[in-house]
Protein backbone atom coordinates (compact mmCIF):
# COMPACT_ATOMS: atom_id res chain seq x y z
CA UNK A 1 0.00 0.00 0.00
CA UNK A 2 1.38 3.40 -1.01
CA UNK A 3 2.03 5.91 2.12
CA UNK A 4 2.19 9.42 0.77
CA UNK A 5 4.64 12.00 2.45
CA UNK A 6 3.20 13.98 5.10
CA UNK A 7 3.06 18.04 4.35
CA UNK A 8 5.07 18.37 8.14
CA UNK A 9 8.12 16.52 5.98
CA UNK A 10 8.24 19.11 3.34
CA UNK A 11 8.09 21.51 5.86
CA UNK A 12 10.62 20.28 8.36
CA UNK A 13 12.90 20.18 5.50
CA UNK A 14 12.05 24.03 4.36
CA UNK A 15 12.75 24.83 7.87
CA UNK A 16 15.62 23.30 7.90
CA UNK A 17 17.27 24.45 4.80
CA UNK A 18 15.80 28.33 5.86
CA UNK A 19 18.14 27.41 8.76
CA UNK A 20 21.51 26.87 7.21
CA UNK A 21 20.85 29.94 5.46
CA UNK A 22 20.47 32.03 8.49
CA UNK A 23 24.10 30.07 9.79
CA UNK A 24 26.16 31.58 6.25
CA UNK A 25 24.89 34.69 6.88
CA UNK A 26 25.47 35.14 10.28
CA UNK A 27 29.11 33.10 10.40
CA UNK A 28 30.79 34.17 6.91
CA UNK A 29 32.62 37.05 6.02
CA UNK A 30 32.29 36.63 2.66
CA UNK A 31 30.02 38.90 0.70
CA UNK A 32 29.09 36.56 -2.23
CA UNK A 33 28.70 33.59 0.41
CA UNK A 34 26.14 35.48 2.29
CA UNK A 35 23.98 36.41 -0.99
CA UNK A 36 24.16 32.28 -1.54
CA UNK A 37 23.31 31.85 1.95
CA UNK A 38 19.72 34.37 1.18
CA UNK A 39 18.94 32.47 -2.26
CA UNK A 40 18.92 28.97 -0.26
CA UNK A 41 16.58 30.71 2.41
CA UNK A 42 14.36 32.18 -0.69
CA UNK A 43 14.80 28.24 -1.97
CA UNK A 44 13.88 27.05 1.49
CA UNK A 45 10.19 29.35 1.82
CA UNK A 46 9.33 28.53 -2.50
CA UNK A 47 9.78 25.08 -1.04
CA UNK A 48 7.04 25.67 1.53
CA UNK A 49 4.83 27.69 -0.99
CA UNK A 50 4.89 24.89 -3.32
CA UNK A 51 4.48 21.83 -0.53
CA UNK A 52 1.35 23.95 0.79
CA UNK A 53 -0.25 24.43 -3.19
CA UNK A 54 0.04 20.71 -3.64
CA UNK A 55 -1.47 19.52 -0.42
CA UNK A 56 -3.40 22.68 0.68
CA UNK A 57 -5.80 23.69 -2.65
CA UNK A 58 -4.39 21.54 -5.75
CA UNK A 59 -6.96 22.71 -7.99
CA UNK A 60 -6.17 26.52 -7.52
CA UNK A 61 -2.77 28.82 -8.45
CA UNK A 62 -2.56 30.99 -5.67
CA UNK A 63 0.16 29.27 -4.13
CA UNK A 64 2.32 28.79 -7.46
CA UNK A 65 1.84 32.33 -8.24
CA UNK A 66 3.36 33.80 -5.18
CA UNK A 67 6.17 31.24 -5.86
CA UNK A 68 6.63 32.25 -9.66
CA UNK A 69 6.83 36.38 -7.65
CA UNK A 70 9.40 35.31 -5.26
CA UNK A 71 11.18 33.53 -7.70
CA UNK A 72 11.31 36.98 -9.84
CA UNK A 73 12.73 38.39 -6.56
CA UNK A 74 15.08 36.27 -5.98
CA UNK A 75 16.67 36.67 -9.57
CA UNK A 76 16.49 40.89 -9.10
CA UNK A 77 17.97 40.15 -5.43
CA UNK A 78 20.66 38.28 -6.53
CA UNK A 79 21.47 40.22 -10.03
CA UNK A 80 21.46 43.87 -7.79
CA UNK A 81 23.29 41.74 -5.20
CA UNK A 82 26.43 40.71 -7.44
CA UNK A 83 26.53 43.88 -8.84
CA UNK A 84 27.43 45.54 -5.59
CA UNK A 85 29.58 42.74 -4.81
CA UNK A 86 31.54 43.67 -7.83
CA UNK A 87 31.18 47.56 -7.73
CA UNK A 88 32.34 46.93 -4.44
CA UNK A 89 35.26 45.02 -4.88
CA UNK A 90 36.63 47.55 -7.95
CA UNK A 91 36.70 50.38 -5.02
CA UNK A 92 38.09 48.33 -1.92
CA UNK A 93 39.50 45.50 -3.64
CA UNK A 94 37.43 43.23 -0.97
CA UNK A 95 33.88 41.43 -0.66
CA UNK A 96 34.34 40.80 3.68
CA UNK A 97 31.71 42.30 4.87
CA UNK A 98 33.78 44.02 8.26
CA UNK A 99 36.31 45.79 5.86
CA UNK A 100 33.35 47.71 3.71
CA UNK A 101 33.26 50.91 5.34
CA UNK A 102 32.64 53.54 2.15
CA UNK A 103 29.59 54.64 3.86
CA UNK A 104 30.95 55.67 7.37
CA UNK A 105 31.35 59.24 7.96
CA UNK B 1 8.04 3.62 5.43
CA UNK B 2 7.14 3.65 1.68
CA UNK B 3 9.13 4.01 -1.39
CA UNK B 4 7.66 7.66 -1.74
CA UNK B 5 9.02 8.22 1.57
CA UNK B 6 12.25 7.12 1.26
CA UNK B 7 12.93 8.73 -1.93
CA UNK B 8 11.67 12.43 -0.18
CA UNK B 9 14.40 11.43 2.42
CA UNK B 10 17.28 10.51 -0.04
CA UNK B 11 16.30 13.96 -1.80
CA UNK B 12 16.04 15.46 1.15
CA UNK B 13 19.48 14.47 2.90
CA UNK B 14 20.69 15.32 -0.60
CA UNK B 15 19.99 18.99 -0.34
CA UNK B 16 20.13 19.48 3.07
CA UNK B 17 24.15 18.22 2.86
CA UNK B 18 24.78 20.26 -0.26
CA UNK B 19 23.45 23.23 1.64
CA UNK B 20 25.65 22.79 4.71
CA UNK B 21 28.61 22.53 2.16
CA UNK B 22 27.82 25.52 0.79
CA UNK B 23 27.73 27.79 4.44
CA UNK B 24 30.72 25.72 5.80
CA UNK B 25 33.08 25.40 2.95
CA UNK B 26 36.47 27.45 2.58
CA UNK B 27 36.64 27.83 -0.80
CA UNK B 28 34.21 30.13 -2.32
CA UNK B 29 33.86 28.28 -5.55
CA UNK B 30 33.09 24.95 -4.40
CA UNK B 31 30.39 26.75 -2.32
CA UNK B 32 29.08 27.91 -5.35
CA UNK B 33 29.29 24.18 -6.97
CA UNK B 34 27.23 22.51 -3.77
CA UNK B 35 24.70 25.54 -4.20
CA UNK B 36 24.11 24.04 -8.09
CA UNK B 37 24.08 20.92 -6.32
CA UNK B 38 21.70 21.67 -3.79
CA UNK B 39 19.28 23.77 -6.31
CA UNK B 40 19.02 20.03 -7.93
CA UNK B 41 17.84 18.32 -4.71
CA UNK B 42 15.29 20.50 -4.46
CA UNK B 43 14.01 20.58 -7.70
CA UNK B 44 14.17 16.62 -7.19
CA UNK B 45 11.55 17.35 -4.30
CA UNK B 46 9.41 19.83 -6.57
CA UNK B 47 9.16 16.17 -9.36
CA UNK B 48 8.04 14.33 -5.71
CA UNK B 49 5.16 17.03 -5.46
CA UNK B 50 4.04 16.33 -8.78
CA UNK B 51 4.90 20.27 -9.94
CA UNK B 52 6.96 19.78 -13.32
CA UNK B 53 6.69 23.08 -14.25
CA UNK B 54 8.34 24.28 -10.73
CA UNK B 55 11.33 22.01 -11.33
CA UNK B 56 11.49 23.29 -14.49
CA UNK B 57 11.65 26.60 -13.34
CA UNK B 58 13.93 25.97 -10.45
CA UNK B 59 15.80 24.63 -13.22
CA UNK B 60 16.06 27.71 -15.13
CA UNK B 61 16.34 30.69 -12.96
CA UNK B 62 18.11 29.31 -10.02
CA UNK B 63 20.79 26.99 -11.97
CA UNK B 64 20.56 28.54 -15.38
CA UNK B 65 20.80 31.91 -13.81
CA UNK B 66 21.20 32.58 -10.50
CA UNK B 67 24.37 29.92 -9.41
CA UNK B 68 25.58 30.63 -12.70
CA UNK B 69 25.77 34.39 -12.40
CA UNK B 70 27.05 33.41 -8.91
CA UNK B 71 29.95 31.33 -10.06
CA UNK B 72 30.49 34.56 -12.20
CA UNK B 73 31.38 37.00 -9.67
CA UNK B 74 33.12 34.42 -7.63
CA UNK B 75 35.52 34.44 -10.90
CA UNK B 76 35.87 37.98 -11.23
CA UNK B 77 36.59 38.97 -7.56
CA UNK B 78 39.50 36.60 -7.47
CA UNK B 79 42.07 36.48 -4.38
CA UNK B 80 39.23 39.19 -2.96
CA UNK B 81 39.49 37.64 1.08
CA UNK B 82 42.65 39.09 2.62
CA UNK B 83 44.75 36.19 3.25
CA UNK B 84 45.23 36.93 7.37
CA UNK B 85 41.72 36.46 8.29
CA UNK B 86 39.45 33.92 8.58
CA UNK B 87 36.63 33.53 6.28
CA UNK B 88 34.38 32.44 9.30
CA UNK B 89 33.51 34.97 12.20
CA UNK B 90 31.01 33.76 15.47
CA UNK B 91 30.83 30.17 14.14
CA UNK B 92 29.45 29.07 17.62
CA UNK B 93 27.66 32.05 18.56
CA UNK B 94 25.56 32.00 14.30
CA UNK B 95 24.95 27.96 14.94
CA UNK B 96 23.25 28.46 17.97
CA UNK B 97 21.37 30.95 16.85
CA UNK B 98 20.52 29.10 13.79
CA UNK B 99 19.92 25.73 15.95
CA UNK B 100 17.53 27.45 18.07
CA UNK B 101 15.25 28.51 15.15
CA UNK B 102 15.37 25.29 13.79
CA UNK B 103 13.85 23.63 17.37
CA UNK B 104 11.48 26.60 17.54
CA UNK B 105 10.55 26.13 13.83
CA UNK B 106 9.83 22.24 14.13
CA UNK B 107 8.14 22.47 17.26
CA UNK B 108 5.63 24.64 15.58
CA UNK B 109 5.44 22.88 12.53
CA UNK B 110 5.25 19.14 14.59
CA UNK B 111 2.39 21.21 16.78
CA UNK B 112 0.17 22.37 13.77
CA UNK B 113 -2.71 19.86 11.95
CA UNK B 114 -1.69 19.08 8.85
CA UNK B 115 -2.50 16.46 6.12
CA UNK B 116 -0.87 13.23 5.70
CA UNK B 117 -1.31 12.99 2.41
CA UNK B 118 -2.32 15.80 -0.85
CA UNK B 119 -5.54 16.77 -0.48
CA UNK B 120 -6.62 15.55 -4.27
CA UNK B 121 -5.12 13.97 -7.34
CA UNK B 122 -2.76 16.57 -9.14
CA UNK B 123 -4.94 18.97 -11.23
CA UNK B 124 -4.75 18.52 -15.18
CA UNK B 125 -5.58 22.30 -16.28
CA UNK B 126 -3.29 22.88 -13.66
CA UNK B 127 -0.49 24.48 -15.99
CA UNK B 128 -3.12 25.85 -18.47
CA UNK B 129 -5.00 27.89 -14.94
CA UNK B 130 -1.62 29.13 -13.89
CA UNK B 131 -0.70 30.46 -17.11
CA UNK B 132 -4.59 31.75 -17.33
CA UNK B 133 -4.43 33.27 -13.94
CA UNK B 134 -1.02 35.65 -14.66
CA UNK B 135 -2.93 37.62 -17.47
CA UNK B 136 -6.46 37.95 -16.57
CA UNK B 137 -7.15 41.33 -15.32
CA UNK B 138 -9.51 39.68 -12.28
CA UNK B 139 -6.72 37.17 -11.61
CA UNK B 140 -2.62 38.27 -10.80
CA UNK B 141 -2.32 40.41 -13.71
CA UNK B 142 -0.82 43.54 -11.67
CA UNK B 143 1.27 41.29 -9.46
CA UNK B 144 2.80 39.75 -12.42
CA UNK B 145 3.46 43.15 -14.58
CA UNK B 146 4.87 44.76 -11.54
CA UNK B 147 7.45 42.16 -10.69
CA UNK B 148 8.12 42.07 -14.51
CA UNK B 149 8.69 45.70 -14.60
CA UNK B 150 10.91 45.48 -11.27
CA UNK B 151 13.16 43.06 -12.70
CA UNK B 152 13.47 45.57 -15.91
CA UNK B 153 14.25 47.91 -13.56
CA UNK B 154 16.70 45.81 -11.00
CA UNK B 155 18.62 44.16 -14.54
CA UNK B 156 19.11 47.82 -15.91
CA UNK B 157 20.02 49.26 -12.31
CA UNK B 158 22.67 46.64 -11.65
CA UNK B 159 24.47 47.00 -15.02
CA UNK B 160 24.73 50.89 -13.94
CA UNK B 161 25.70 49.93 -10.57
CA UNK B 162 28.30 47.21 -11.92
CA UNK B 163 29.46 49.52 -14.95
CA UNK B 164 33.60 50.63 -15.46
CA UNK B 165 34.29 54.26 -13.97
Amino acid sequence: MFVAVPLSWYLLLGAALFCVGVYGVLANRNLILIIMSIELMLNAVVLNLVAFARYIEPARVTGKTFAIVVYATAAAEAALGLALVIAIWRAENTVAVDEMDLLQG
Amino acid sequence: MSVGQLTFLAFAAFTLGAAVRVVTHRLVFHAALWLIASFFGIAAVYLLLESPFMAGVQLFIYIGGVAVLTAIAVMVTKGMMRRDLPTMANVRSSALVAVSLFLVMSWTILQMPLPEAPASPVFEEGLAMLGMALVDPRGYLLPFEVVSLMLLIVLIGALYVARER
